[in-house]
């Protein structure tokens, strides 16, 4: 199952001009374990995503809110010479295929 | 007496120690929906706060001085929070003034704010926080080894400090704090941290700064913590040992759920909160339902900073921007779009340069369909029917940005490729002139945190009467 087929939301945004952060949350307790043991969602998978080194991703698991947290640095501080998405919004996309 | 003064002694006096607070707006100069904001007003709150900035909006305007909102709807904003804290004599507190929060944005909001009163025949009390941080102070920390790199953006040099054409830092709460002794009506910070809007209130009136801070960091996006989220005044009602949640559109309900899935957003951490005097961990923190639409939220604990730190912004000015704007529908054009645009910025050089001259400007392309939003390593399986390609270019005057991208769009145009069958032309224009000067480009050249022993002298407050 494809992760955007899990999940209930699936986002990215600025934290900070320098960092991405992306939000994943899931209806269930079951569908949150799901997610949590998928190797996609594991630190040196999505490094290789966004072509950062494994040890820049933060991987955060916050079961308060069903959801897991990712953290990793912007190619380039947001809203320079090319960059492509001032606010962070659309890097989610890679992570909606994942294998879960 | 003022409105923060009559506050301090009805607290003092009353055996009621709940305060009410209102986030009006997370982003002040769009639109504050109006039938919550006067619903929250009839619940006759203790203070109504607003944040009018970020660093999501990127780094021109804070470079440039400009707000990123529009004059006109920034003036109706404000008008209608004014109007209203000043009818119920609550005290009002606005951050990160005029988008980015430096001098020149807090003095646009600061002549709105006195027009306003003018207008409206409105007499006031104002303190006003500054949030600019002279080069030269910054320079003198990095002497002193007293500024780091958050990762991203290299250690910080005193010449690329000197080069910020603007340079400001977070004020927190205890800026906002300073300014409460000064017994406002209104207080209108420039940059701020966006818990300090909330949180000083409750910091001058004797609260802890566990709750406060929690309760600071959610109120600070209106209803956005709510299901669903949304840009609705939200009440905060902060006591002794936590707050409780409502959002002012009865049809957004802030749940246990939706409350703790607000620490998450736009937060590198969502178990921290990290303020310049110290840390709100709400990792042990409980949500609990009042009924469908209200939530109280307790256990966040307050961990003060071993050391003081400012963060630190700046933005400095890399030239003048132009833009193209052209699609393309044609399947051969579009086969080899990128090796298209490569000749034919070959050619532009070629044309806009001397023979032995390096280009003095950047020319880049985005092609929507393809890669533009996301650096994919591969092409899509299926070529996209149709292509935008958003030519930029940034050099040392307007003047020269529009005319590289005005060649670039003639030989776009009819640039001839093997396999081309339209020969009359490659790209649609969707209207013309498809060149357009887009002003200033900057970057943030400083995000950095400055340690500090103090942090008043960063951050003076003055009184005005309005």
């Amino acid at each position: 199952m494809r992760l955007m087929d899990l999940a209930r939301v699936v986002r990215s945004k600025n934290a900070g001009p320098l960092y991405l952060t992306f939000d994943i949350m899931f209806e269930t307790e079951a569908d949150y374990a799901r997610g949590l043991a998928a190797k996609g969602l594991g630190a040196d998978a999505v490094a290789g995503l966004y072509g950062v080194s494994s040890n820049a991703v933060a991987i955060i698991p916050y079961p308060t809110a069903l959801a897991i947290k990712i953290t990793l640095p912007r190619p380039a501080a947001a809203g320079g010479p090319r960059d492509r998405d001032v606010y962070g919004a659309q890097q989610h996309v890679p992570l909606l295929e994942i294998d879960v | 007496m003022s409105a923060a003064a009559r506050l301090r002694d009805r607290f003092r006096k009353s055996a009621d120690k709940r305060l009410k607070l209102v986030g009006a707006s997370g982003q002040l100069g769009y639109g504050v929906p109006d039938a919550a904001f006067q619903a929250a007003l009839e619940r006759a709150p203790d203070m109504i706060g607003a944040d009018m900035g970020s660093t999501d909006i990127g780094p021109t305007f804070l470079g440039s001085g400009e707000m990123a909102t529009a004059p006109e709807q920034t003036r109706r904003d404000l008008a209608k929070l004014l109007v209203g804290a000043r009818k119920l004599d609550a005290p009002l507190i606005i951050g990160s003034a005029g988008s980015a929060g430096a001098g020149a944005h807090l003095d646009a909001t600061l002549a709105m704010v006195r027009e306003i009163a003018a207008e409206a025949g409105l007499s006031f009390r104002m303190a006003v926080i500054r949030s600019d941080i002279s080069a030269a102070a910054v320079c003198a920390a990095i002497a002193d080894g007293r500024v780091q790199s958050m990762g991203v953006l290299p250690d910080l040099t005193a010449e690329e400090a000197a080069a910020s054409a603007n340079l400001v830092g977070q004020a927190g709460t205890e800026a906002f704090v300073r300014a409460l002794d000064l017994e406002p009506d209104i207080i209108i910070a420039g940059r701020a941290c966006d818990t300090g809007i909330y949180a000083a209130i409750p910091e001058w009136l004797g609260f802890e700064p566990a709750a406060a801070t929690h309760m600071a960091k959610i109120v600070e996006c209106a209803s956005l913590c709510c299901l669903p989220g949304g840009r609705d005044s939200i009440l905060a009602t902060l006591d002794g040992s936590g707050f409780e949640l409502e959002s002012m559109n009865p049809a957004r309900a802030a749940t246990p759920m939706s409350v703790a899935a607000h620490s998450l957003y736009e937060q590198g951490d969502p178990h921290r909160i990290i303020e310049p005097a110290g840390a709100v961990n709400v990792q042990n923190a409980r949500y609990t339902a009042l009924d469908a639409r209200r939530t109280r939220v307790e256990g966040a604990t307050w961990e003060p900073a071993a050391q003081l730190t400012i963060k630190l912004e700046g933005a400095a000015l890399v030239g003048q921007r132009a833009v193209l704007l052209a699609g393309s529908a044609d399947p051969r054009f579009i086969g080899r779009v990128q090796e298209n645009l490569a000749e034919v910025e070959a050619v532009v050089r070629s044309l806009v340069c001397g023979p032995d001259e390096a280009p003095d400007y950047e020319l880049f392309f985005r092609t929507y369909g393809l890669d533009a939003v996301f650096p994919w390593p591969s092409p899509p399986a299926h070529a996209p029917r149709e292509i935008f390609i958003l030519g930029e270019c940034i050099a040392p005057t307007a003047a020269r940005a529009l005319a590289v991208v005005k060649s670039t769009k003639q030989y776009l145009l009819h640039h001839g490729f093997p396999g081309r069958l339209s020969t009359s032309g490659n790209i649609a224009f969707p209207f013309t002139p498809p060149e357009l000067s887009a002003g200033p480009a900057y970057r943030f050249n400083v995000y950095h945190l400055m340690q500090v022993d103090d942090l008043a002298p960063y951050f003076p407050v003055e009184l005005e009467t309005v």
